[in-house]
Protein backbone atom coordinates (compact mmCIF):
# COMPACT_ATOMS: atom_id res chain seq x y z
CA UNK A 1 0.00 0.00 0.00
CA UNK A 2 2.65 2.48 1.24
CA UNK A 3 4.46 1.76 -2.49
CA UNK A 4 1.72 2.25 -4.22
CA UNK A 5 1.23 5.64 -2.06
CA UNK A 6 4.73 6.59 -3.34
CA UNK A 7 4.82 5.80 -6.91
CA UNK A 8 1.19 8.48 -6.58
CA UNK A 9 3.16 10.68 -5.12
CA UNK A 10 5.97 10.32 -7.44
CA UNK A 11 3.74 10.81 -10.05
CA UNK A 12 1.77 13.45 -8.89
CA UNK A 13 5.39 15.26 -8.43
CA UNK A 14 6.72 14.30 -12.22
CA UNK A 15 3.31 16.24 -13.45
CA UNK A 16 4.17 19.15 -11.57
CA UNK A 17 7.66 18.93 -12.51
CA UNK A 18 6.87 18.29 -16.04
CA UNK A 19 6.10 22.16 -17.37
CA UNK A 20 9.08 24.12 -17.57
CA UNK A 21 8.99 27.92 -19.08
CA UNK A 22 9.84 26.87 -22.60
CA UNK A 23 6.35 24.63 -22.45
CA UNK A 24 4.98 27.88 -20.47
CA UNK A 25 5.91 30.06 -23.21
CA UNK A 26 5.39 28.50 -26.45
CA UNK A 27 2.09 26.24 -25.69
CA UNK A 28 0.57 29.78 -24.96
CA UNK A 29 1.97 31.33 -27.55
CA UNK A 30 1.00 29.25 -29.69
CA UNK A 31 -2.65 28.89 -28.77
CA UNK A 32 -2.76 32.49 -29.05
CA UNK A 33 -1.21 32.81 -32.66
CA UNK A 34 -2.70 29.89 -34.45
CA UNK A 35 -5.75 29.02 -32.32
CA UNK A 36 -6.23 25.01 -31.98
CA UNK A 37 -4.09 24.20 -34.89
CA UNK A 38 -0.91 23.26 -33.70
CA UNK A 39 -2.44 21.12 -30.73
CA UNK A 40 -1.01 17.63 -32.36
CA UNK A 41 2.79 18.86 -31.99
CA UNK A 42 2.00 18.15 -28.30
CA UNK A 43 1.49 14.74 -28.01
CA UNK A 44 4.57 14.00 -30.81
CA UNK A 45 6.94 15.98 -28.48
CA UNK A 46 5.46 13.88 -25.35
CA UNK A 47 6.15 10.78 -26.95
CA UNK A 48 9.42 12.04 -28.24
CA UNK A 49 10.45 12.18 -24.67
CA UNK A 50 9.10 9.21 -23.64
CA UNK A 51 10.75 7.00 -25.88
CA UNK A 52 13.99 8.48 -25.23
CA UNK A 53 13.67 9.09 -21.35
CA UNK A 54 12.62 5.43 -21.21
CA UNK A 55 15.90 4.62 -23.04
CA UNK A 56 18.15 6.70 -21.33
CA UNK A 57 16.91 5.19 -17.81
CA UNK A 58 17.03 1.45 -19.34
CA UNK A 59 20.88 2.03 -19.92
CA UNK A 60 21.02 3.84 -16.81
CA UNK A 61 19.75 0.76 -14.80
CA UNK A 62 21.54 -2.21 -16.83
CA UNK A 63 24.79 -0.56 -17.58
CA UNK A 64 25.37 2.26 -14.96
CA UNK A 65 25.66 4.63 -17.59
CA UNK A 66 24.40 8.32 -17.70
CA UNK A 67 24.09 10.05 -20.61
CA UNK A 68 27.21 12.03 -20.90
CA UNK A 69 29.22 8.47 -19.65
CA UNK A 70 27.53 7.12 -23.01
CA UNK A 71 28.52 10.21 -25.13
CA UNK A 72 31.93 9.82 -23.82
CA UNK A 73 32.51 6.42 -24.38
CA UNK A 74 30.55 6.32 -27.80
CA UNK A 75 31.64 9.10 -29.77
CA UNK A 76 35.11 9.87 -28.11
CA UNK A 77 37.23 12.60 -26.73
CA UNK A 78 37.04 15.01 -29.57
CA UNK A 79 33.22 14.76 -30.40
CA UNK A 80 32.49 14.34 -27.00
CA UNK A 81 33.78 17.21 -25.66
CA UNK A 82 31.85 18.99 -28.56
CA UNK A 83 28.64 17.39 -27.52
CA UNK A 84 29.28 18.89 -24.16
CA UNK A 85 30.35 22.51 -25.14
CA UNK A 86 27.18 22.70 -27.31
CA UNK A 87 24.63 21.39 -24.15
CA UNK A 88 26.15 22.97 -21.26
CA UNK A 89 25.68 26.69 -23.44
CA UNK A 90 21.90 25.34 -23.71
CA UNK A 91 21.76 24.52 -20.41
CA UNK A 92 22.67 27.74 -19.15
CA UNK A 93 21.02 29.61 -21.57
CA UNK A 94 17.76 27.75 -20.03
CA UNK A 95 19.03 28.25 -16.49
CA UNK A 96 18.96 31.53 -17.14
CA UNK A 97 15.60 31.86 -18.63
CA UNK A 98 13.82 29.78 -15.74
CA UNK A 99 15.66 31.77 -12.92
CA UNK A 100 14.09 34.81 -15.07
CA UNK A 101 11.08 33.05 -14.88
CA UNK A 102 10.91 32.57 -11.18
CA UNK A 103 11.88 36.59 -10.44
CA UNK A 104 8.76 37.90 -12.65
CA UNK A 105 6.60 35.25 -10.60
CA UNK A 106 7.83 36.52 -7.53
CA UNK A 107 7.38 40.03 -8.32
CA UNK A 108 3.64 39.19 -9.32
CA UNK A 109 3.67 38.09 -5.95
CA UNK A 110 5.83 40.40 -4.19
CA UNK A 111 5.96 43.54 -6.07
CA UNK A 112 9.97 43.72 -5.39
CA UNK A 113 11.73 44.87 -7.83
CA UNK A 114 13.06 42.54 -10.51
CA UNK A 115 16.66 42.66 -10.47
CA UNK A 116 16.10 42.48 -6.61
CA UNK A 117 14.29 39.34 -6.92
CA UNK A 118 16.46 37.72 -9.50
CA UNK A 119 19.53 38.00 -6.87
CA UNK A 120 16.99 36.43 -4.31
CA UNK A 121 16.19 33.88 -6.61
CA UNK A 122 18.71 32.46 -6.89
CA UNK A 123 20.01 32.87 -3.15
CA UNK A 124 17.02 30.58 -2.33
CA UNK A 125 17.34 28.34 -4.65
CA UNK A 126 21.25 27.87 -4.04
CA UNK A 127 20.28 27.55 -0.06
CA UNK A 128 17.14 24.63 -1.11
CA UNK A 129 19.81 22.97 -3.23
CA UNK A 130 22.63 23.13 -0.75
CA UNK A 131 20.65 21.96 2.38
CA UNK A 132 17.61 19.79 1.28
CA UNK A 133 17.75 15.98 0.24
CA UNK A 134 16.62 16.01 -3.55
CA UNK A 135 13.33 13.79 -2.42
CA UNK A 136 12.36 16.73 -0.71
CA UNK A 137 13.09 19.38 -3.69
CA UNK A 138 11.47 16.84 -5.92
CA UNK A 139 8.44 16.71 -3.71
CA UNK A 140 7.61 20.34 -3.19
CA UNK A 141 8.71 21.90 -6.25
CA UNK A 142 6.51 18.79 -7.69
CA UNK A 143 3.42 20.01 -5.62
CA UNK A 144 3.77 23.24 -5.83
CA UNK A 145 4.05 22.90 -9.79
CA UNK A 146 0.74 21.19 -9.59
CA UNK A 147 -1.08 24.35 -8.87
CA UNK A 148 -0.76 24.37 -13.11
CA UNK A 149 -3.78 21.95 -13.41
CA UNK A 150 -5.64 25.54 -12.49
CA UNK A 151 -4.90 25.72 -15.91
CA UNK A 152 -6.30 22.53 -17.04
CA UNK A 153 -9.98 23.79 -15.11
CA UNK A 154 -9.66 27.30 -17.04
CA UNK A 155 -9.51 25.29 -20.15
CA UNK A 156 -12.50 23.27 -19.52
CA UNK A 157 -14.61 26.39 -18.02
CA UNK A 158 -13.68 28.60 -20.76
CA UNK A 159 -15.43 26.31 -22.87
CA UNK A 160 -13.45 25.60 -26.31
CA UNK A 161 -15.04 24.98 -29.14
CA UNK A 162 -14.52 20.71 -28.92
CA UNK A 163 -14.81 20.41 -32.69
CA UNK A 164 -12.05 22.71 -33.44
CA UNK A 165 -10.23 21.38 -30.15
CA UNK A 166 -10.44 17.99 -32.29
CA UNK A 167 -9.13 18.93 -35.23
CA UNK A 168 -6.46 20.58 -34.13
CA UNK A 169 -5.17 16.70 -33.11
CA UNK A 170 -5.05 16.40 -36.94
CA UNK A 171 -1.52 16.77 -38.37
CA UNK A 172 -1.78 19.28 -40.99
CA UNK A 173 0.28 23.13 -42.03
CA UNK A 174 -1.61 26.08 -41.78
CA UNK A 175 -2.49 28.06 -44.79
CA UNK A 176 -1.63 31.14 -43.87
CA UNK A 177 1.55 32.51 -42.19
CA UNK A 178 3.24 28.82 -42.91
CA UNK A 179 7.01 29.76 -41.76
CA UNK A 180 5.39 31.12 -38.32
CA UNK A 181 3.60 27.87 -37.73
CA UNK A 182 6.80 25.96 -38.31
CA UNK A 183 8.38 27.91 -36.32
CA UNK A 184 6.35 26.98 -33.62
CA UNK A 185 6.07 23.16 -34.25
CA UNK A 186 9.68 23.17 -34.17
CA UNK A 187 9.76 24.96 -30.28
CA UNK A 188 7.18 23.21 -28.97
CA UNK A 189 8.82 19.81 -29.99
CA UNK A 190 11.63 21.46 -28.80
CA UNK A 191 10.51 22.66 -25.63
CA UNK A 192 8.40 18.87 -24.67
CA UNK A 193 11.76 17.01 -25.80
CA UNK A 194 14.35 19.82 -23.49
CA UNK A 195 17.61 17.43 -23.34
CA UNK A 196 18.15 18.39 -19.58
CA UNK A 197 14.91 16.50 -18.49
CA UNK A 198 17.22 13.17 -20.69
CA UNK A 199 20.34 14.02 -18.59
CA UNK A 200 18.50 14.60 -15.37
CA UNK A 201 16.33 11.62 -15.80
CA UNK A 202 19.38 9.22 -16.52
CA UNK A 203 21.70 10.38 -13.84
CA UNK A 204 18.68 9.98 -11.58
CA UNK A 205 18.50 6.57 -12.64
CA UNK A 206 22.54 6.06 -11.33
CA UNK A 207 21.73 8.02 -8.06
CA UNK A 208 18.86 5.79 -6.93
CA UNK A 209 20.77 2.87 -7.90
CA UNK A 210 18.07 1.15 -10.58
CA UNK A 211 19.31 -2.03 -11.52
CA UNK A 212 17.49 -4.01 -14.29
CA UNK A 213 14.86 -5.35 -12.22
CA UNK A 214 14.02 -1.60 -12.46
CA UNK A 215 13.37 -0.94 -15.70
CA UNK A 216 9.49 -1.78 -15.61
CA UNK A 217 9.18 0.83 -12.98
CA UNK A 218 11.61 3.00 -15.25
CA UNK A 219 8.72 2.33 -18.31
CA UNK A 220 5.92 3.73 -16.32
CA UNK A 221 7.98 6.46 -14.12
CA UNK A 222 8.55 7.60 -18.24
CA UNK A 223 4.81 6.82 -19.58
CA UNK A 224 3.11 7.85 -17.04
CA UNK A 225 4.78 10.78 -15.84
CA UNK A 226 5.11 12.47 -18.79
CA UNK A 227 2.15 12.20 -20.60
CA UNK A 228 0.11 13.24 -17.59
CA UNK A 229 2.60 16.70 -18.06
CA UNK A 230 1.45 16.43 -21.39
CA UNK A 231 -2.21 17.42 -20.42
CA UNK A 232 -0.97 20.77 -18.47
CA UNK A 233 0.46 21.41 -22.22
CA UNK A 234 -2.54 21.36 -23.39
CA UNK A 235 -4.38 22.78 -21.45
CA UNK A 236 -1.92 25.81 -21.41
CA UNK A 237 -2.11 26.00 -25.44
CA UNK A 238 -6.43 25.74 -25.01
CA UNK A 239 -5.94 28.71 -22.81
CA UNK A 240 -3.62 30.84 -25.17
CA UNK A 241 -6.52 30.32 -27.97
CA UNK A 242 -9.56 30.82 -25.80
CA UNK A 243 -8.52 33.57 -24.08
CA UNK A 244 -5.71 35.23 -25.80
CA UNK A 245 -6.33 35.04 -29.37
CA UNK A 246 -10.02 36.16 -28.92
CA UNK A 247 -8.93 38.92 -27.69
CA UNK A 248 -6.00 39.74 -30.06
CA UNK A 249 -3.51 39.51 -27.13
CA UNK A 250 0.03 38.48 -27.54
CA UNK A 251 1.40 36.87 -24.50
CA UNK A 252 4.81 38.08 -24.29
CA UNK A 253 5.18 38.74 -20.47
CA UNK A 254 5.20 35.72 -18.69
CA UNK A 255 2.48 37.31 -15.85
CA UNK A 256 0.08 37.57 -18.96
CA UNK A 257 0.08 33.73 -19.13
CA UNK A 258 -1.06 33.45 -15.68
CA UNK A 259 -4.15 35.63 -16.54
CA UNK A 260 -4.76 33.29 -18.85
CA UNK A 261 -6.69 31.66 -15.44
CA UNK A 262 -7.83 34.76 -14.19
CA UNK A 263 -10.66 35.33 -16.83
CA UNK A 264 -12.35 31.99 -16.11
CA UNK A 265 -12.31 31.84 -12.57
CA UNK A 266 -11.07 35.51 -11.29
CA UNK A 267 -8.45 35.96 -8.69
CA UNK A 268 -8.22 32.75 -6.95
CA UNK A 269 -7.11 31.31 -10.49
CA UNK A 270 -4.78 33.62 -10.64
CA UNK A 271 -2.69 33.45 -7.52
CA UNK A 272 -3.01 29.67 -8.41
CA UNK A 273 -1.48 30.14 -11.90
CA UNK A 274 1.40 32.53 -10.45
CA UNK A 275 2.22 29.93 -7.69
CA UNK A 276 1.92 27.11 -10.25
CA UNK A 277 4.26 29.01 -12.15
CA UNK A 278 6.94 30.19 -9.41
CA UNK A 279 7.29 26.31 -8.27
CA UNK A 280 7.24 24.63 -11.51
CA UNK A 281 9.89 27.26 -13.30
CA UNK A 282 11.62 26.96 -9.73
CA UNK A 283 12.10 23.50 -9.92
CA UNK A 284 13.04 23.20 -13.57
CA UNK A 285 15.96 25.55 -12.65
CA UNK A 286 16.94 23.05 -10.09
CA UNK A 287 16.42 20.20 -12.71
CA UNK A 288 18.98 22.40 -15.20
CA UNK A 289 21.39 23.47 -12.90
CA UNK A 290 21.84 19.84 -11.40
CA UNK A 291 21.98 18.60 -15.48
CA UNK A 292 24.73 20.84 -16.50
CA UNK A 293 26.77 19.63 -13.36
CA UNK A 294 26.11 15.83 -14.08
CA UNK A 295 27.22 16.50 -17.71
CA UNK A 296 30.45 17.69 -16.92
CA UNK A 297 31.43 15.80 -13.95
CA UNK A 298 30.53 12.53 -16.03
CA UNK A 299 32.37 13.91 -19.17
CA UNK A 300 35.63 14.28 -16.92
CA UNK A 301 35.07 11.61 -14.61
CA UNK A 302 34.75 13.71 -11.69
CA UNK A 303 32.86 12.50 -8.05
CA UNK A 304 29.21 13.94 -8.45
CA UNK A 305 25.75 13.12 -7.19
CA UNK A 306 23.12 15.07 -4.97
CA UNK A 307 22.59 12.31 -2.51
CA UNK A 308 26.52 13.35 -1.43
CA UNK A 309 26.70 16.06 0.50
CA UNK A 310 28.33 19.06 -0.96
CA UNK A 311 31.40 18.16 0.58
CA UNK A 312 31.52 14.86 -0.82
CA UNK A 313 31.18 15.84 -4.59
CA UNK A 314 33.54 19.55 -4.53
CA UNK A 315 33.91 19.92 -7.96
CA UNK A 316 30.10 18.76 -8.70
CA UNK A 317 29.05 21.20 -6.05
CA UNK A 318 31.03 24.51 -7.10
CA UNK A 319 30.13 23.75 -10.87
CA UNK A 320 26.92 24.08 -9.75
CA UNK A 321 27.39 26.80 -7.88
CA UNK A 322 28.93 28.55 -10.54
CA UNK A 323 26.14 28.23 -13.28
CA UNK A 324 23.62 29.81 -10.69
CA UNK A 325 25.84 32.41 -10.31
CA UNK A 326 26.61 32.54 -14.54
CA UNK A 327 22.84 32.22 -15.04
CA UNK A 328 22.29 35.04 -12.82
CA UNK A 329 25.23 37.18 -14.52
CA UNK A 330 23.06 36.80 -17.45
CA UNK A 331 19.63 37.87 -16.62
CA UNK A 332 20.96 40.57 -14.31
CA UNK A 333 21.81 42.42 -18.03
CA UNK A 334 17.87 42.88 -18.21
CA UNK A 335 17.28 40.24 -21.02
CA UNK A 336 13.94 39.71 -21.81
CA UNK A 337 13.35 35.99 -20.26
CA UNK A 338 11.05 35.00 -22.62
CA UNK A 339 13.29 36.31 -25.42
CA UNK A 340 15.70 33.87 -23.73
CA UNK A 341 13.38 30.85 -23.42
CA UNK A 342 12.66 30.98 -26.88
CA UNK A 343 16.43 30.55 -27.64
CA UNK A 344 17.10 28.36 -25.31
CA UNK A 345 14.67 25.94 -26.59
CA UNK A 346 15.44 26.70 -30.40
CA UNK A 347 19.17 26.01 -29.99
CA UNK A 348 18.31 23.20 -27.45
CA UNK A 349 16.45 21.82 -30.96
CA UNK A 350 19.50 22.53 -32.78
CA UNK A 351 21.31 20.00 -30.19
CA UNK A 352 19.39 17.36 -29.44
CA UNK A 353 20.85 15.20 -31.93
CA UNK A 354 24.57 15.54 -30.46
CA UNK A 355 22.76 13.70 -27.01
CA UNK A 356 19.89 11.44 -28.58
CA UNK A 357 22.24 9.44 -31.08
CA UNK A 358 25.10 7.99 -28.39
CA UNK A 359 21.80 7.00 -26.05
CA UNK A 360 20.45 5.21 -29.43
CA UNK A 361 23.82 3.37 -30.22
CA UNK A 362 24.72 2.29 -26.49
CA UNK A 363 20.83 1.08 -25.83
CA UNK A 364 21.18 -1.41 -28.98
CA UNK A 365 25.19 -2.49 -27.93
CA UNK A 366 24.61 -6.19 -26.55
CA UNK A 367 28.04 -5.40 -24.65
CA UNK A 368 26.63 -2.87 -22.77
CA UNK A 369 23.13 -4.17 -22.49
CA UNK A 370 22.79 -7.90 -22.51
CA UNK A 371 19.42 -8.96 -23.17
CA UNK A 372 18.26 -5.42 -22.33
CA UNK A 373 19.03 -4.16 -26.03
CA UNK A 374 16.04 -2.11 -27.70
CA UNK A 375 13.31 -3.92 -28.87
CA UNK A 376 11.66 -3.80 -31.81
CA UNK A 377 9.35 -0.71 -30.98
CA UNK A 378 12.07 1.22 -28.98
CA UNK A 379 14.15 1.07 -32.04
CA UNK A 380 11.01 2.30 -34.54
CA UNK A 381 10.08 4.89 -32.60
CA UNK A 382 14.09 6.04 -31.80
CA UNK A 383 15.24 6.10 -35.46
CA UNK A 384 11.38 8.10 -36.08
CA UNK A 385 12.10 10.32 -33.39
CA UNK A 386 16.07 10.77 -34.90
CA UNK A 387 14.85 11.35 -38.16
CA UNK A 388 12.44 14.19 -36.65
CA UNK A 389 15.41 15.40 -34.29
CA UNK A 390 17.57 15.88 -37.21
CA UNK A 391 15.01 18.04 -39.32
CA UNK A 392 13.99 20.12 -36.33
CA UNK A 393 17.84 21.16 -35.66
CA UNK A 394 18.33 21.74 -39.40
CA UNK A 395 15.29 23.90 -39.50
CA UNK A 396 15.42 25.38 -36.62
CA UNK A 397 17.59 28.30 -36.86
CA UNK A 398 16.68 29.14 -40.20
CA UNK A 399 12.92 29.03 -39.14
CA UNK A 400 14.08 31.41 -36.16
CA UNK A 401 15.63 33.75 -39.06
CA UNK A 402 12.81 34.01 -41.14
CA UNK A 403 10.25 34.60 -38.26
CA UNK A 404 12.77 37.05 -36.44
CA UNK A 405 12.52 34.88 -33.87
CA UNK A 406 8.27 34.35 -34.02
CA UNK A 407 7.95 37.86 -34.40
CA UNK A 408 5.95 38.53 -37.54
CA UNK B 1 40.34 -9.58 -17.91
CA UNK B 2 42.35 -10.95 -21.26
CA UNK B 3 39.01 -10.33 -23.52
CA UNK B 4 38.45 -7.59 -23.20
CA UNK B 5 38.60 -4.88 -25.79
CA UNK B 6 40.76 -1.96 -24.59
CA UNK B 7 39.59 0.72 -27.36
CA UNK B 8 35.96 0.32 -26.22
CA UNK B 9 36.21 -1.05 -22.98
CA UNK B 10 38.72 0.96 -21.29
CA UNK B 11 39.50 4.37 -22.97
CA UNK B 12 37.17 7.01 -22.42
CA UNK B 13 35.86 4.73 -19.33
CA UNK B 14 35.14 6.36 -15.89
CA UNK B 15 38.14 4.97 -13.42
CA UNK B 16 36.74 3.82 -10.01
CA UNK B 17 39.46 3.23 -6.70
CA UNK B 18 39.48 0.54 -4.16
CA UNK B 19 36.78 2.45 -2.10
CA UNK B 20 34.34 3.07 -5.41
CA UNK B 21 35.25 6.69 -5.66
CA UNK B 22 35.09 8.26 -9.09
CA UNK B 23 38.71 9.54 -9.77
CA UNK B 24 38.56 10.73 -13.36
CA UNK B 25 38.15 9.03 -16.59
CA UNK B 26 40.60 7.38 -18.92
CA UNK B 27 41.67 9.43 -20.78
CA UNK B 28 44.99 7.79 -23.01
CA UNK B 29 46.63 4.39 -22.91
CA UNK B 30 49.97 3.86 -22.78
CA UNK B 31 50.84 1.39 -25.42
CA UNK B 32 54.14 -1.44 -26.15
CA UNK B 33 54.01 -2.85 -29.66
CA UNK B 34 50.32 -4.44 -29.22
CA UNK B 35 50.55 -3.95 -25.21
CA UNK B 36 48.79 -2.04 -22.80
CA UNK B 37 51.46 -0.99 -20.03
CA UNK B 38 49.66 2.14 -18.64
CA UNK B 39 46.51 4.30 -18.22
CA UNK B 40 47.41 7.87 -18.17
CA UNK B 41 44.75 9.72 -16.63
CA UNK B 42 44.66 13.91 -16.64
CA UNK B 43 44.11 17.26 -18.34
CA UNK B 44 47.52 16.65 -19.61
CA UNK B 45 46.27 14.52 -22.07
CA UNK B 46 43.60 16.08 -23.43
CA UNK B 47 45.23 18.07 -26.16
CA UNK B 48 46.42 15.05 -28.37
CA UNK B 49 43.07 14.01 -28.53
CA UNK B 50 40.91 16.99 -29.46
CA UNK B 51 42.72 19.06 -31.74
CA UNK B 52 41.74 23.06 -31.08
CA UNK B 53 39.12 22.16 -28.86
CA UNK B 54 41.15 19.79 -26.51
CA UNK B 55 43.87 22.15 -26.75
CA UNK B 56 41.67 24.91 -25.29
CA UNK B 57 40.15 22.60 -22.41
CA UNK B 58 44.06 21.07 -21.92
CA UNK B 59 44.81 24.86 -20.86
CA UNK B 60 41.69 25.52 -18.60
CA UNK B 61 42.21 21.95 -17.19
CA UNK B 62 45.79 22.72 -16.56
CA UNK B 63 48.58 20.38 -17.35
CA UNK B 64 48.33 17.63 -14.33
CA UNK B 65 49.35 13.88 -15.67
CA UNK B 66 49.01 10.54 -14.14
CA UNK B 67 50.45 7.64 -15.51
CA UNK B 68 49.01 4.36 -13.40
CA UNK B 69 50.99 0.89 -14.64
CA UNK B 70 48.23 -1.37 -16.00
CA UNK B 71 48.94 -3.62 -13.02
CA UNK B 72 47.20 -1.97 -10.70
CA UNK B 73 44.11 -2.24 -12.47
CA UNK B 74 41.64 -4.55 -10.52
CA UNK B 75 39.46 -5.68 -13.03
CA UNK B 76 37.12 -3.93 -16.02
CA UNK B 77 33.25 -3.79 -15.35
CA UNK B 78 30.95 -0.75 -16.62
CA UNK B 79 33.94 0.65 -14.88
CA UNK B 80 37.72 0.49 -14.66
CA UNK B 81 38.27 -0.27 -11.40
CA UNK B 82 41.72 0.17 -9.70
CA UNK B 83 43.24 -1.39 -6.61
CA UNK B 84 43.92 1.52 -4.11
CA UNK B 85 42.64 3.88 -3.25
CA UNK B 86 42.85 7.35 -5.56
CA UNK B 87 45.25 9.42 -3.01
CA UNK B 88 48.17 7.05 -3.84
CA UNK B 89 48.18 7.13 -7.87
CA UNK B 90 47.46 11.28 -7.16
CA UNK B 91 43.98 10.79 -8.37
CA UNK B 92 41.43 13.16 -7.04
CA UNK B 93 44.11 15.30 -5.90
CA UNK B 94 41.57 18.52 -6.67
CA UNK B 95 38.46 17.36 -5.35
CA UNK B 96 40.61 16.87 -1.94
CA UNK B 97 41.98 20.74 -2.04
CA UNK B 98 38.83 21.72 -2.10
CA UNK B 99 36.52 19.61 0.38
CA UNK B 100 38.08 21.82 3.83
CA UNK B 101 36.85 24.57 1.88
CA UNK B 102 33.22 23.94 1.62
CA UNK B 103 33.28 22.01 4.97
CA UNK B 104 33.25 25.19 6.71
CA UNK B 105 30.17 26.39 4.85
CA UNK B 106 26.67 25.10 6.85
CA UNK B 107 24.94 22.04 5.33
CA UNK B 108 28.30 20.87 3.68
CA UNK B 109 28.39 17.51 5.43
CA UNK B 110 24.25 16.96 5.91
Amino acid sequence: MSKLLNLALGILAAIGGFVDIGDLVFNTAAGATFGYQLLWVIPVGVLGIIVYSEMSGRVAAVSEKAVFDAVRERTGFAAGLSALLASEVVNLLTLAAEIGGVAIALQLLAGLPYRVLLVLAVVALAVVVWTLQLEWIERVFGYGGLCLVVFAVAAVKLGPDWAKTGNGFIPHIAQNNSWLYLYFAVGLLGAAMTPYEVYFYSSGGIEDRWTAEDIGLNRANAIVGYALGGFLSIALMIVGASVFLRHGINPEHLGTIALGAEQPLGKIGLLLAVVGILFAVGGAAIDTVFSGAYNLAQFFGWEWGRYRHPAGAPRFALTWVFLLVAALAIVLTGVDPVMLTEYAVIFSAVALPLTYIPILLVANDPEYMGRHVNGRLANVLGLGYLIVIMVIAIAAIPLMIITNVGQN
Amino acid sequence: MDKIHIGRNVLDHQLLDSDGRRCGNVDDLALEGNEVVAIHVGPGYWQRRAGLLGRVAGFIGGSNRVRIPWSEVEKVDAAVRLRRPAPEYGLGKIDDRLRPYLERVPGAKR
